[in-house]
């Protein structure tokens, strides 16, 4: 491992703040695998979501300097951009094409999962966000799942479980407590390679 | 507004990037307002969230995904810490082009920019526009469902203590499988605690869902695909933890008589 893999994440938004493209290379390279497999996982497109992942490091090229360490670590922010640039195109495809997930053959390589996570910092969070996930109730579990990946509204996921509306949004509160009380501490201290 | 949690549903939807639709106003103001447990919420939320990413595969990108990325930033001439190695004189002619491509690329950004900030403001007019067609579509299809149902029946449900005042009326239709409630003179509850609605079908209670009374007490609900309505004996209501329970705990406040 080199110097440079094992600088933090936040050293690597400081350096990119000062222009530092190589610090965003790095970046790339340790989050990019993580940050395309959300993209995919919600657009059901390899194409479409490495265009997103292009715009998510554009954006942090241009908007290193409102990464705020307060409210998480840095391969948070970057999942959430990445979330929510992939849900966007997601909702203006619909009602002509509900997003489907292809199969990993189908829609692009898979990295070898110790090939990538050698290169993947935050480990540590990621453990700690499965036990969480893990910990949920199983209705808790689903509902979040619609709501993350398939961009479905709340009401969406009461008629598409035949749940009563409040009883959805009840379940989608709780999991979120219930994964607030474990990655809470990332929040404060930042997490890991952050 | 005084933090509740009906706020704290609200911050979680929202930090899913979910559509809060009429309740958006609301929200937006308790904000402004300042309610620092909803910011803290609505960031912890954001945080929670996004520990679910780590169930999705990890795929690497294609090589080139990475080049268009540095090239991006090449084109705007920031990258490389190293001093450069002097440039032959027509690389400046290349350079001057590629700074001219540069301008027109940032330029025609900021023009996408600003549509896709219009669209985006378009998309939540539309948004709550189709959330009030979808309510009133919604309605319609309760009248014709229920409502209008041959077999429709409806039964009169009389307050209790604590809530002698309250009234209210169940509408249902076996073949539409769906029961509606609409009651009044409900009291407001705390933020753990919903009015759920029970079946009573061959002597036993059958959980119907739960719901909320708005400000003026009044409650519209309707449970849909509801079992043991052919031998729906009575119905009535109960006090509850927030989001229901499987069998009645709390007090009864609404209970209907069924005709002899």
């Amino acid at each position: 491992m080199s110097a440079d893999s094992r600088e933090s994440d936040r050293g690597l938004i400081a350096r990119i703040e000062a222009r530092d493209a190589d610090a965003l290379a790095l970046l790339y390279d340790r989050h990019g695998a993580r940050l395309l497999g959300l993209a995919q996982r919600i657009l059901g497109d390899t194409g479409e979501a490495e265009e997103v992942l292009q715009e998510v490091f554009l954006h942090v090229w241009r908007a290193a300097a409102t990464f705020d360490a307060a409210r998480g670590p840095v391969l948070a922010w970057l999942l959430v951009a990445t979330r929510s640039r992939a849900i966007d195109r997601l909702r203006s495809r619909r009602p002509a094409i509900r997003a489907g997930v292809r199969s990993q053959e189908e829609s692009g390589e898979t990295a070898s999962r110790e090939d990538v996570e050698a290169d993947v910092a935050g480990r540590e969070w990621e453990d700690r966000c499965r036990a969480a996930i893990a910990a949920l109730p199983q209705d808790q579990r689903r509902a979040l799942e619609m709501a993350y990946f398939q961009g479905l509204t709340h009401q969406e996921i009461a008629e598409t479980t035949r749940t009563p509306l409040g009883t959805v949004k009840t379940r989608v509160r709780l999991g979120l407590m219930k994964l607030r009380e474990h990655i809470r501490p990332y929040r404060r201290s930042g997490g890991h390679g952050s | 507004m005084a933090h509740n949690e009906r706020f704290e549903e609200l911050a979680a939807l929202q930090a899913l990037g979910l559509p809060l639709a009429e309740e958006a106003p609301d929200f937006a103001r308790h904000l402004e307002e300042g309610c620092p447990t909803c910011e803290d919420l609505l960031a912890d939320f954001r945080l929670a969230a996004s520990a679910l990413s780590v169930q999705a595969p990890l795929l690497r990108p294609r090589p080139q995904v990475r080049e268009r990325i540095l090239a991006a930033l090449r084109g705007a001439g920031v990258v490389g810490t190293a001093r450069p190695a002097p440039v032959p004189r027509a690389a400046w002619w290349l350079a001057a082009a590629a700074a001219i491509l540069f301008v027109f690329v940032l330029w025609d950004d900021a023009r996408l920019r600003r549509q896709r900030e219009d669209l985006r403001s378009q998309t939540a007019q539309l948004s709550g526009e189709l959330s009030r067609a979808q309510a009133e579509v919604a309605r319609r299809d309760l009248r014709v469902r229920v409502l209008e149902s041959d077999d429709v029946k409806v039964l009169y449900l009389g307050g209790k203590e604590p809530q002698p005042s309250a009234r209210a009326k169940v509408f249902w239709s076996e073949k539409a499988k769906t029961g509606v409630i609409l009651a009044g003179n409900l009291a407001p509850l705390p933020a753990d605690k919903q009015y759920e609605l029970w079946v009573f079908a061959q002597g036993k209670p059958v959980a119907a869902g739960v719901f909320d009374a708005d400000a003026s007490g009044r409650a519209l609900f309707e449970s849909r695909n509801l079992p043991g309505l052919a031998t729906a004996q009575n119905f009535a209501v109960t006090i509850e933890p927030r989001g229901g329970v499987a069998q009645p705990t709390g007090p009864i406040v609404l209970v209907g008589t069924p005709a002899a």
